[in-house]
C-alpha cells in the first residue's frame, strides 16, 4: 500500500461541532487512480486535504510510503509536500505574475535543482501536457483548460509519489474537462502515476480504477 | 529558507506587478529618505551656523582670561609668542570695559539717549586674523591701528538696521559723536567710524576702539582682559591649550569656545535633540508606510501564499519573498533620495542659503547623516516588511487559499 488511512477523524469545533470525517479507514495501492465522490458536504475534499497534508486531522493516522505523516513537523510537511506530493486545484491556482515555464519550474527551483536542468525538465513537462508552444505565456494569456494543464505540469514536475486533484474540471467546459481527464488517465497508465481525485461528476467514473464514495463523513462502499 | 526562490519571486513580482504601484511606492520611499536626510542636514546646518558664528565673531577657538585674583593678563612675552605655535592663525588681545554710552542728537542736553554696553579694544590688524567682524561692516569702515577718537559700534547699539533691540539703541549713524563713560569715570567723545552686523545679537551689542586709545584711558600697557586665539583645525582646541599653557600662562583661565557658549550651547543641543526626534518620527512613518504597502500586497496575494505553501514552500521563504520586495523599495528609495539630496537639494541650498537669525544656514550633509539615514530606513523597511509577511505566511494553507 502506498497510502494507509487508519481511524481518521476531522471535527470542526464550534458551538455545534461538525464531524466532517468519522473514523475513515482505507488503503491505496501504488499506481491506482482513485475518485473520491459524494454530495457536497460529504467530506470528500476534507479527506483529500488530510491526505495531502494541507490540513491537520483531529485524530487517526495517514501512513504514506511507510511513513506516518502525523508525526511530521511543519518543516518536514513542507519538504514532503514539495518532494513527494503534487496538487491540482479546482481554480488552476497559478501565480498571475509567472509564465507557464516559471510556474512549472518553481517546485524544482525550491528543490535546489540547477537552472539549466529545471528549465529543461519544466519545458519537457509542458510539452507532455501539450503546451510546448505556451512556455512564456502568462496565465491571463491562456484559456482555463490550458491553465489547468500548466497546474498539472507543475504538480508532476517533481515526479510525485501521489497526485491529488480537487475537482480539477469543475471550472472547465466539457471539452477541456475531457482533455484533462484523458491526460490523467494517460499519466496513470503510462507512468503508473498514483492519482486521488475529488469529483462529483458521475461520468468521471469511467476514467478511474476505483471510486470511494463518501456520505456524511463516512465511506459508503 | 530558499533565498534564490524568494529573490526570483520578489523580482518577478516587481517586474510584472502594477507599474503605477511600483512608481508610487518608490516615490514614497524616496521622499521618506529625503525627509530623513533633509531634516538632519538643516538642523546640522543651524548648529554649525551657531558654532561658526561664535568662533568667527565672538570667541575665536580659544579664550585666555586673567587668573582669578587678577584683573589683567600681564604676561606680555607669552602673549607675543602665541602666534608662533604651529597651527595658530592669529591671536587678538582685548581690553574689556563695561561702559555707559550717551548720544545727544541735538546737543542741547535734552532727549539724550543712553545705555550700558560692553566696550572692547582691539588691534585691528590682529583682530582681522581672529574674528570676521571686519567683514560685517554695514556702514562706514573698520578701525585702523592709527585711529584716534574713532569707535566701531554694533547695529544693536547704533539702531536703525533692523536689530532685535532697536528700541534700546542710540539711533546713531556713521559720523555722529557719542560720549563714552568708562568704569574708571573717564569720559571720552568718539566719532562713529563704522557700524557692523554679525547676525549675533551678543556681538552686535559691542563697541570697539583701538588698543592704544584704551590703554590711554585705562592707564595700562601691554596687558589684556582677554586674548582670543584662532586655530587651523576646529576640534583640536585641547591640544593647543596645552601648548599655550607651556608658553607661560600658568594660572590664566583658558577655555574652548564651546565652554563659553552658554545659551547658544543649549540652543545648539536643543536643535540636535529636535533633529533626532524628527528623525525617529520620520523613520517610524517610513516603517508604517512600507508596512501598509506590504500588508496590502500580502492581503492581495493571500491565495498565492496558500498555493506556494501547498507546493512545499516554507514559511521563512515566503516571508523572505515579501521582505526582499520591501528591501528593494528601500534600496531604490535610498539611491534616488541620496541622488536628489546630493545633486539637487544640497547644491541649491549652497547657492541659496536660508537666512536664519543665527546666520546663513545651508544643508550640512555629512557621511554620518547619510549612514544613519540609510540604516534607519533599511531598519524601518525590514521591520515594516517583516510583520505583514509573517502574518500572511503563518496562516494555514486552507485559510489562505479559500479564506
Amino acid at each position: 500500500m502506498i497510502i494507509e488511512v487508519k481511524n481518521l477523524k476531522k471535527t470542526y469545533e464550534g458551538k455545534v461541532p461538525t464531524y466532517a470525517l468519522k473514523n475513515i479507514n482505507f488503503g491505496v495501492k501504488k499506481g491506482e487512480f482513485i475518485a473520491l465522490m459524494g454530495r457536497s458536504g460529504s467530506g470528500k475534499s476534507t479527506l483529500l486535504h488530510q491526505l495531502g497534508l494541507l490540513d491537520i486531522p483531529t485524530s487517526g493516522e495517514v501512513i504514506m510510503d511507510g511513513t506516518n505523516l502525523m508525526l511530521f513537523t511543519e518543516k518536514q510537511k513542507s519538504e514532503f509536500r514539495l518532494k513527494k506530493l503534487g496538487y491540482v486545484f479546482q481554480s488552476y491556482a497559478l501565480l498571475p505574475e509567472l509564465t507557464a515555464l516559471e510556474s512549472v519550474y518553481l517546485p524544482l527551483m525550491l528543490s535546489g535543482v540547477a537552472k539549466k536542468e529545471y528549465i529543461k525538465k519544466a519545458s519537457e513537462m509542458l510539452k507532455k501536457v501539450g503546451l510546448g508552444d505556451r512556455l512564456h505565456h502568462l496565465p491571463k494569456e491562456m484559456s482555463g483548460g490550458e491553465q489547468q494543464r500548466v497546474a498539472i505540469a507543475r504538480a508532476l514536475v517533481n515526479n510525485p509519489l501521489i497526485l491529488f486533484a480537487d475537482e480539477p474540471t469543475a471550472n472547465l467546459d466539457s471539452e477541456s474537462s475531457m482533455v484533462i481527464l484523458q491526460l490523467f488517465r494517460e499519466l496513470n497508465k503510462k507512468i503508473g502515476q498514483t492519482i486521488i481525485m475529488v469529483t462529483h461528476e458521475p461520468d468521471d467514473k469511467k476514467y478511474v480504477d476505483r471510486v470511494i464514495s463518501l456520505k456524511d463523513g463516512v465511506i459508503k462502499n | 529558507m530558499n533565498i534564490k526562490t524568494s529573490f526570483f519571486l520578489a523580482l518577478t513580482s516587481i517586474k510584472r506587478g502594477n507599474k503605477g504601484t511600483l512608481v508610487m511606492t518608490i516615490l514614497i520611499m524616496t521622499l521618506a529618505y529625503v525627509n530623513l536626510v533633509f531634516i538632519s542636514s538643516v538642523f546640522g546646518g543651524i548648529v554649525e551656523a551657531i558654532n561658526t558664528q561664535s568662533i568667527d565673531n565672538q570667541y575665536g577657538n580659544i579664550v585666555i582670561e586673567p587668573a582669578v585674583d587678577k584683573k589683567y593678563i600681564d604676561n606680555s612675552e607669552a602673549m607675543e609668542l602665541i602666534t608662533t605655535i604651529s597651527g595658530v592663525l592669529g591671536s587678538s588681545a582685548h581690553y574689556v570695559d563695561n561702559t555707559i554710552i550717551k548720544y545727544d542728537e541735538r546737543h542741547d542736553g535734552k532727549d539724550i539717549k543712553s545705555g550700558r554696553w560692553l566696550l572692547k579694544s582691539i588691534n585691528p590688524l590682529d583682530e582681522k586674523n581672529v574674528t570676521k567682524i571686519h567683514e560685517s561692516i554695514i556702514q562706514g569702515s573698520f578701525l585702523e591701528a592709527t585711529d584716534k577718537n574713532k569707535i566701531l559700534i554694533g547695529k544693536e547699539v547704533a539702531g536703525g538696521h533692523g536689530g532685535d533691540l532697536d528700541h534700546l539703541s542710540l539711533g546713531v549713524s556713521v559720523g555722529d559723536e557719542i560720549d563714552v563713560y568708562f568704569s574708571n569715570d573717564i569720559k571720552r567723545t568718539y566719532t562713529v567710524k563704522g557700524i557692523f552686523s554679525t547676525k549675533s545679537t551678543a556681538v552686535d551689542q559691542m563697541v570697539f576702539v583701538t588698543k592704544k586709545e584704551m590703554e590711554s584711558v585705562l592707564k595700562v600697557h601691554k596687558r589684556a582682559s582677554e586674548i582670543l586665539v584662532k586655530i587651523e583645525n576646529t576640534g583640536s582646541e585641547n591640544e593647543y591649550i596645552n601648548q599655550i599653557r607651556q608658553l607661560g600662562f600658568k594660572n590664566e583661565d583658558i577655555k574652548k569656545w564651546s565652554d563659553l557658549m552658554g545659551f547658544t550651547s543649549s540652543a545648539s543641543a536643543s536643535f540636535t535633540m529636535i533633529s533626532i526626534i524628527l528623525g525617529v518620527i520620520g523613520t517610524i512613518v517610513a516603517g508604517v508606510t512600507i508596512f501598509i504597502i506590504i500588508f496590502v500586497s500580502v492581503v492581495n496575494k493571500r491565495r498565492q501564499i496558500g498555493i506556494l505553501k501547498a507546493i512545499g514552500m516554507t514559511k521563512n521563504t515566503i516571508i523572505l519573498y515579501f521582505v526582499m520586495q520591501a528591501l528593494f523599495y528601500g534600496v531604490i528609495g535610498i539611491i534616488l533620495g541620496a541622488s536628489l539630496i546630493l545633486f539637487i537639494v544640497r547644491p541649491y541650498f549652497i547657492s541659496n542659503p536660508l537666512d536664519f537669525p543665527v546666520g546663513w544656514v545651508s544643508l550640512k550633509v555629512t557621511f554620518d547623516i547619510i549612514r544613519i539615514s540609510n540604516l534607519s530606513l533599511m531598519t524601518a523597511v525590514l521591520i515594516g516588511g517583516f510583520f505583514p509577511a509573517y502574518r500572511g505566511a503563518k496562516e494555514s494553507i486552507l485559510e489562505s487559499i479559500w479564506g
